[in-house]
């Protein structure tokens, strides 16, 4: 199998878009071999350090990624796409 | 001393030497500003650049003919540093080891530092997106993470006694949970988890990657042929697929190389055909972790 390349768009989902990684994770749920973090932004700057708030969703581990495009599915924000 | 520190300690199982749990030395490597610091990036921690190159596609980029093997020479030191001043945003010195469950109520009732807490599984809450409440941590470390709301959990109370950690641990087991300890950072160990595939990094990095992040525990598991009885419920317990249910000859083969000898079959076997056995006795086995 060759290189898969998912990418998200980073106007659609996370502290720039509409939906909220922390209350959406449809794409996590759905991932079998779990391909995606969540995580918080390093690009902000947080007020409080314990309680960050701008989260992303990064896709960490495209090589366990079986291509079953269920994230591409479920995705409210059709965010997610996948080529190889 | 306790009869676990004399018995044990250094070159037989690490994880039973009291030293490594004490609040002495978690205060001489000064510990609680390195712990706070860590766990609160610790989402982020496979996207933080290291050394030019961050996580992500680290499959791929471990295939590369000759960055692939220098970039597994730099992950594997820094894992195994022992160094005196390890880096927060990195993981160093963060080795861990499969337990069975016996092992592991030994721990949280005879050398595990109070106080004991029972926090949301942070493996799974970054990469399943849920909140399961099963890492169970002592000693500096759960101070540290009484900082950290999105670690707590609201319904059910996180700091636990050592009766209620070792039910926990049993019924996390039953559950077919994989209960692993852990250095955090060398020398210092405060955490046991209960891990499953593919949610948990250490076991994604171990057996996707092949990076040496977790052993596989001082035991291996031993079938009694002539006992079982073929009802396939141990198969699903296994979270490292060795064991297979083979229809001609009626009963589970066990892949020996797959297994990490934690225990959590052993649970569901109603025929008493499986045990666990020392590594050391078992001829083939003994020194694979």
């Amino acid at each position: 199998m060759g290189k898969t390349k998912i990418k998200i768009d980073y106007s659609k989902c996370g502290p720039e878009g509409n939906v909220d990684p922390r209350e959406c994770a449809k794409c996590l749920n759905v991932c079998d071999p779990c391909v995606f973090l969540r995580h918080e932004d390093l690009k902000y700057k947080e007020e409080n350090v314990y309680d960050p708030q701008h989260w992303k969703i990064t896709a960490i581990w495209p090589s366990v990624c079986t291509r079953c495009l269920k994230c591409v599915e479920i995705c409210p924000e059709n965010a997610i796409t996948i080529k190889w | 001393m306790c009869k676990w520190c004399m018995k044990h300690g250094i070159g037989q199982k690490w994880y039973m030497n009291a030293k490594n749990y004490s609040n002495q030395l978690a205060d001489e490597y000064n510990l609680q500003e390195y712990l706070t610091e860590q766990w609160m990036n610790f989402e982020a921690v496979y996207i933080r650049k290291i050394a030019g190159l961050s996580s992500k596609g680290l499959g791929y980029k471990l295939q590369m003919p000759i960055i692939g093997k220098i970039l597994r020479w730099t992950v594997e030191r820094m894992i195994h540093g022992t160094v005196r001043h390890p880096n927060p945003i990195r993981a160093d010195g963060h080795i861990g080891q499969v337990i069975p469950m016996e092992d592991a109520q030994i721990i949280l009732s005879e050398l595990a530092a109070e106080p004991i807490v029972e926090t949301y599984c942070m493996c799974r809450k970054m990469q399943r997106g849920v909140n399961y409440q099963c890492c169970i941590n002592f000693g500096v470390l759960s101070e540290v993470l009484e900082k950290l709301p999105r670690f707590i959990p609201k319904e059910r109370a996180h700091r636990i006694s050592r009766e209620e950690a070792m039910e926990r641990i049993e019924e996390h087991n039953k559950n077919g949970l994989v209960s692993t300890v852990w250095y955090q950072p060398f020398p210092y160990i405060n955490a046991i988890c209960n891990c499953e595939s593919p949610e948990c990094g250490a076991l994604r990095l171990r057996n996707d990657f092949d990076l040496m992040i977790m052993s596989k525990a001082e035991y291996i598991i031993h079938l009694d042929q002539d006992k079982c009885q073929g009802c396939k419920q141990c198969v699903v317990m296994c979270q490292w697929n060795a064991i297979r249910y083979i229809p001609s000859i009626k009963r589970v083969i066990i892949d020996y190389d797959k297994c990490f000898g934690c225990g959590v079959c052993r649970h569901a076997c109603k025929h008493d055909a499986l045990k666990l056995i020392p590594r050391k006795e078992f001829g083939g086995f003994n020194g694979h972790y």
